[in-house]
């Protein structure tokens, strides 16, 4: 070809590239005028140029993968190789097909130089089996270990995502760091994950963020487990000299250092180097590794996923290790100012060069995480409150989902799941049932006010009318959550007899009523009946019917006008049946079954044939205990999709009674014949709530359901008035969702002293009225809960007893001795002062009396000796002792005796059914004896002006919080649902610390799931 | 890493700047051979991405043989300039091996002899195609080696090659219609 020729060719590709093809032509005709070649190279280019840019490029990749991935193409045992994945972790990576399951999975090869020592390679099998039968969800398992041509690889789940190294790293070349909330979703996943490894003995050895993977769907999950071990030895293990040379990379190292300044240890091996900037200082020095040396490389990881840069900046190896063994990193928030200090503290703690002195456990960790995340959340809620009638949208710890494509490693942002609160009750009128309707527009819900039918677009909300033929007060009314009718105007409520708790709803006494939207009056549709659900087509309402032990034996079906009702099926009397409802299409059922092993979920098709397990006892056991059979099937639905939403409790909260954490998990079903065709998949990654009464908009796109908190103590501040005999104006003190109690005032009664109870975790922090932010005493005191906390008379110091902590999370009855500490109100750790064995509450008087008294039964259990204590000097001399009537163990029972804020009477209850009465030190002598029809006092305490008494009485469905005058005047001042209800009045007497127990519960949907 | 390495090759991309074409001599095999090594430690550990880019690895053999402290735009075109020729020799050479290889019958199933052929002979016909090119239309060919197997950006090409942008995109326009049209002309025999 000529130069010349050439030149044409170029010059009319590029002008009619340029016009579109109705021009074209005429530029063609003219320009060629008769050349045909010239014309049909011109055509063959133009067509071929159509996506020219990305055919080279996939050539250019293609080959570069057959290269990379020799084994693509070939079958491995039965494991049909499909491409390759990467080189990620330790070795190659490939997408597999295992054609025995017919499931797509990775194999991974580990690399050569690792697998020539047997010893080392069982030791890895041996440590990645336990590992990965932990069945942690934040945990890679392990599905098979397998060898190829002396090649070991191991078969894991393929997981859609990517690893945390490339989240760190998408944007740009640069590293940029997790958004707040992201950020401590998965470092609590990630810490949830190796506490439950490390409880089982394993260590990772090698956490970094190439280690963690971020599932598409936000999830969290450490890889390698026991990988690490294979490529390190410790001093401890006495693993052979590995023959034959180094691999390449270990000969000199990226950042262009000689592997030999670093430990041998580490050089020999070639993991030093991209993992070097993870190590721990005892990694670095080669000494034997626990737990803990996970937490320092996890400490490194949280500070790049906080800041987007490594803590140490150091790029050679001799300087890194250097920088791990001594130097300190730049502080967080120095580098980002709008982190939270309490992450700061816990980065800072995590890398604490001393191990002794860094977290001793992932719990720990993980509790201080979640302490940070609340603050977050409840500041979130706080500014959005604000504006009371705006709907908001909150992304719970689900920032930015990224999916990525592993080949091209092009990123995709897939849609957010929204989340967003429909009504807003306040803890105290909880909402206890509601059901979107299937257009989404409207959410009928039930209060203590009755029920409400609010538009979710408008905002605006109606109280519906009850039935004349009912009195208010008769019923408590409870919405089917798969009850409202496709025409958007009727939906399904039972009513169930106010008397009754809905542990005991059945059947014989309900009845189902159908209300309208539009004004009609309600109108019932059967006595003796559940409702269930309404089927697609509106023409029949499912019901059951004939109570039992476990629930209704009989599902029935009848036409909305009440007609033609016949029994559809029955179960034995061993068996409940319950939450039926109807598959998008019609033809298939969904309904759960309870029995003595739990409650399990089926499907069968609506002509007939044998029932389908979809969800074992097994499954559903994970649902949290307190959810009645009613409640639990409520929250699981059949979406138009296929999928099953239901809900599972994370195996976590099931070790810690206090919270509750239940999370959406989906699993797809064949619509035709209701078999699970797909493992199930975890949807949301929240902590601390639960919901129920899930229900799905008719297109699918929405899933409205009740979120409820796990129920907690949370502290009230209210001013005391009238001689501290009535509250007014009480207001949440505290906004976190943890277990908080004031246990008292500072002399000047401005600031509070606050003892707070997390997971497994306990504290103690004062907040000044004036503030919103608690300031730390101590935090994270270990050994058991703090009880009490009450201020010594010079204020200096904060006694607290220590109460040891069982494994199910409760605090146990102190059949043991307790220890008395002293806690430094400037802060520091507890001091032990000294041991008590079956001991009362103690109390202290102001000052200047610096009386404390500690009331102790004997060892008989016949006598209470009341001792006089010091915070300094231990326990002083006896000052009185008192006869029990009743043998009580006050390792059981309440038995109260609290000294008077100037410190010259006590208060006694000697049973927890009263009398109290009232001694003078003095002499000593009774003054007096009130409060004879007390039912069971439970906490006592003196008023401010030592001329009365707060008392907390158990009553029948919770707590009062009584004021009792020394004349023996009852005035009720405050009435709580929990069981712990006790105020703590301020030095000055014009307020009063409320502990109460809440738990909110409100309507939410949830789209884009 | 070894500091004289680094300075030599500073040095010998300054001396080819200056018009010494012996320069050029010393310096291609200083940078072969570190592009050899870093494509071969690719295959063993984890590196940046998932797959092997020869982009990232020519801008990694840049950092490590090309002296940091005082880095010219002039150093930075030239050596890539040089360096994405290398990585089209490293990977086509290592494409024909493996070809030649399969075709030699060793023991691998039918189908991933399948794969190998089909994508190795991909990279083939585009080497072919480069260099038939390259007889054409040596600066088109060019443009195409340095954004494709250098991962330069149109920036960085207009400056190797010492023209517009403008003209840069259009030459990747036209040549990679060409070499597309060639390469769908050149497998057919190839692999029949």
């Amino acid at each position: 070809m000529t130069p010349e020729r050439w030149a044409q060719i170029e010059e009319l590709f590029h002008s009619a590239a340029a016009c579109d093809s109705a021009n074209r032509d005429r530029l063609m005709e003219e320009f060629c005028n008769g050349d045909a070649g010239l014309r049909q190279e011109v055509e063959t280019l133009l067509s071929s140029g159509q996506c020219a840019g990305e055919n080279l490029l996939a050539a250019l990749t293609g080959s570069l993968d057959a290269i990379t991935f020799p084994l693509v193409g070939q079958t491995i045992s039965h494991y049909r190789i499909l491409e390759g994945l990467g080189g990620g972790g330790m070795g190659l990576v490939y997408r597999a097909e295992d054609v025995r399951l017919g499931r797509h999975v990775a194999l991974k090869f580990l690399p050569e130089e690792s697998t020539k020592d047997p010893v080392a390679l069982g030791r890895f099998e041996r440590e990645a089996r336990s590992a990965s039968a932990l069945e942690h969800l934040n945990i890679c398992p392990i599905y098979e270990f397998g060898e190829h041509a002396g090649q070991p690889f191991i078969v894991m789940p393929l997981l859609e995502g990517e690893t945390l190294r490339e989240t760190l790293c998408s944007s740009s070349e640069r590293k940029s760091p997790l958004e707040l909330t992201r950020l401590l979703d998965l470092a609590l996943q990630i810490t949830d994950g190796l506490d439950a490894a490390h409880r089982q003995g394993i260590i990772h050895r090698d956490i970094k963020p190439a280690n963690i993977f971020i599932s598409s769907h936000g999830q969290a999950k450490i890889l390698d487990f026991g990988l690490a071990k294979l490529s390190r030895s410790e001093t401890e293990d006495s693993v052979p000299e590995r023959d034959g040379p180094l691999p390449e990379v270990g000969g000199t190292t990226r950042e262009g250092a000689p592997a030999e300044t670093l430990d041998p240890r580490l050089s020999r091996i070639g993991v030093a180097i991209g993992t070097a900037g993870y190590m721990s200082p005892e990694q670095a020095r080669g000494e034997k590794l626990d737990s803990r040396t996970d937490l320092f490389s996890f400490g490194l990881v949280l500070y790049e996923m906080a800041t987007g840069h490594s803590a140490f900046q150091a790029n050679t190896g001799p300087t890194l290790q250097h920088a791990i063994l001594y130097e300190t990193p730049t502080s967080i928030r120095q580098i980002n100012p709008s982190l939270p200090r309490r992450l700061e503290a816990i980065v800072q703690k995590a890398l604490e060069k001393d191990r002794s002195a860094r977290y001793q456990s992932a719990a720990h960790l993980y509790a201080d995480l979640q302490s940070v995340k609340r603050q977050v959340q409840s500041r979130a809620l706080m500014r959005r409150w604000i504006p009371a009638a705006v709907l908001f949208v909150l992304a719970l710890g689900i920032a930015a989902y990224w999916l990525v494509n592993l080949r091209t490693s092009t990123a995709r942002i897939l849609p957010q799941i929204n989340f967003r609160q429909l009504t807003f009750n306040s803890p105290d009128n909880p909402v206890t049932s509601g059901a979107l309707s299937p257009n989404g527009r409207y959410v009928a819900y039930v209060d203590k006010r009755g029920i409400h039918v609010k538009d979710v677009e408008t905002g605006m909300a109606q109280v519906a009318a009850q039935p004349l033929e009912l009195n208010k007060g008769d019923v408590k009314w409870e919405i089917v959550s798969a009850g409202w009718f496709p025409d958007n105007q009727r939906f399904l409520v039972n009513a169930h007899p106010a008397r009754e708790i809905p542990e005991v709803w059945s059947s014989q006494t309900t009845s189902i009523w159908i209300f309208s939207r539009i004004g009609q009056s309600p109108r019932k549709l059967r006595d003796h009946a559940v409702a269930f659900s309404v089927s697609p087509d509106a023409s029949l309402i499912a019901f059951g019917a004939k109570a039992g032990q476990l629930g209704e034996h009989e599902l029935w079906l009848v036409q909305p006008d009440g007609h033609q009702a016949h029994r559809l099926f029955y179960s034995d009397g061993a068996s409940a049946i319950d939450a039926f409802q109807w598959s998008p299409n019609g033809q298939s059922v969904l309904y759960a079954q309870v029995d003595s092993a739990g409650t399990s979920f089926l499907t069968r098709d609506i002509n007939g044939g044998p029932p389908t397990t979809v969800l074992t006892p097994y499954e559903t056991k994970q649902i949290r205990g307190d959810l009645s059979g009613r409640q639990f099937g409520t929250s699981c639905n059949w979406l138009p999709d296929g999928r099953l939403i239901y809900q599972a409790a994370d195996p976590h909260s099931e070790s810690t009674a206090s919270q509750d954490t239940c999370n959406f998990r989906t699993l797809r079903l064949d619509a035709r014949t209701g078999k699970p065709i797909e493992k199930s998949k975890r949807l949301t990654n929240w902590t601390g709530f639960c919901f129920s009464n899930a229900n799905a908009t008719a297109d699918g796109q929405r899933l409205g359901f009740l979120r409820s908190s796990s129920p907690h103590g949370t502290a009230y501040v209210a001013d005391l008035e009238n001689g501290e005999t009535s509250v007014r104006n009480a207001r949440h003190f505290t906004l976190e969702e943890w277990d908080e109690y004031i246990g008292d005032w500072t002399p000047d009664s401005r600031t509070a002293i606050i003892g707070v109870t997390r997971s497994a975790s306990y504290g103690l922090y004062k907040q000044s009225l004036q503030s919103d932010t608690p300031e730390p005493i101590v935090a994270d005191v270990t050994g058991g809960a703090l009880s009490e906390s009450i201020l010594s008379p010079d204020a200096k110091w904060i006694l607290a007893l220590i109460w040891p902590v069982s494994a199910d999370g409760s605090t146990a009855n102190p059949t043991f001795t307790q220890t008395m500490m002293r806690i430094p109100v400037s802060g520091g750790p507890p001091q032990p002062v000294f041991r008590v064995v079956r001991a009362g509450p103690y109390s202290c008087a102001r000052a200047p009396s610096k009386l404390c008294v500690l009331p102790e039964q004997t060892a008989d259990h016949k006598q209470l000796v009341v001792t006089a204590f010091d915070p300094m000097q231990g326990r002083g001399r006896e000052l009185i002792r008192f006869d029990l009537a009743r043998d009580i163990d006050l390792n059981v029972e309440n038995l109260l005796c609290v000294l008077s804020p100037d410190g010259t009477r006590l208060a006694l209850a000697r049973s927890d059914e009263g009398p109290i009465e009232i001694w003078s030190l003095r002499g000593p002598s009774r003054l007096t004896t009130l409060a004879r029809g007390v039912q069971k006092i439970w906490n006592m305490g003196w008023a401010a002006d030592g001329k009365g008494l707060f008392v907390g009485q158990h009553v029948q469905d919770g707590t009062e919080l009584l004021h009792i005058d020394l004349h023996g005047k009852i005035i009720r001042l405050w009435k709580s649902l929990g069981p712990r209800c006790f105020g703590v009045p301020s030095p000055d007497g014009k307020h009063l610390a409320i502990y109460d127990w809440q738990r909110s519960a409100n309507m939410w949907t949830m789209e884009n799931f | 890493m070894d500091t004289s390495a680094s300075h030599d090759v500073t040095r010998l991309l300054a001396d080819w700047a200056n018009g010494d074409e012996g320069a050029l001599d010393k310096l291609t095999p200083v940078v072969y051979r570190e592009l050899r090594r870093l494509a071969a430690s690719y295959l063993r550990r984890e590196r940046q991405g998932h797959t092997l880019q020869p982009t990232a690895l020519v801008h990694e053999a840049y950092i490590r043989l090309v002296n940091q402290k005082n880095p010219t735009w002039q150093n930075r075109s030239h050596f890539f300039g040089v360096a994405a020729r290398m990585m089209r020799q490293i990977l086509v050479d290592h494409a024909r091996r493996r070809h030649a290889g399969k075709r030699a019958g060793a023991s691998v199933s039918l189908e991933a002899a399948r794969f190998q052929l089909e994508s190795t002979g991909k990279l083939i016909a585009l080497d072919a195609g480069l260099t038939a090119l390259e007889n054409i239309d040596a600066r088109k060919s060019r443009a195409i080696e340095l954004r494709y197997f250098g991962g330069l950006s149109m920036e960085e090409v207009a400056q190797a090659l010492n023209v517009s942008v403008v003209t840069v995109r259009r030459d990747l326009r036209m040549a990679e219609a060409w070499l597309q049209r060639e390469m769908r002309d050149e497998q057919v025999p190839r692999d029949a």
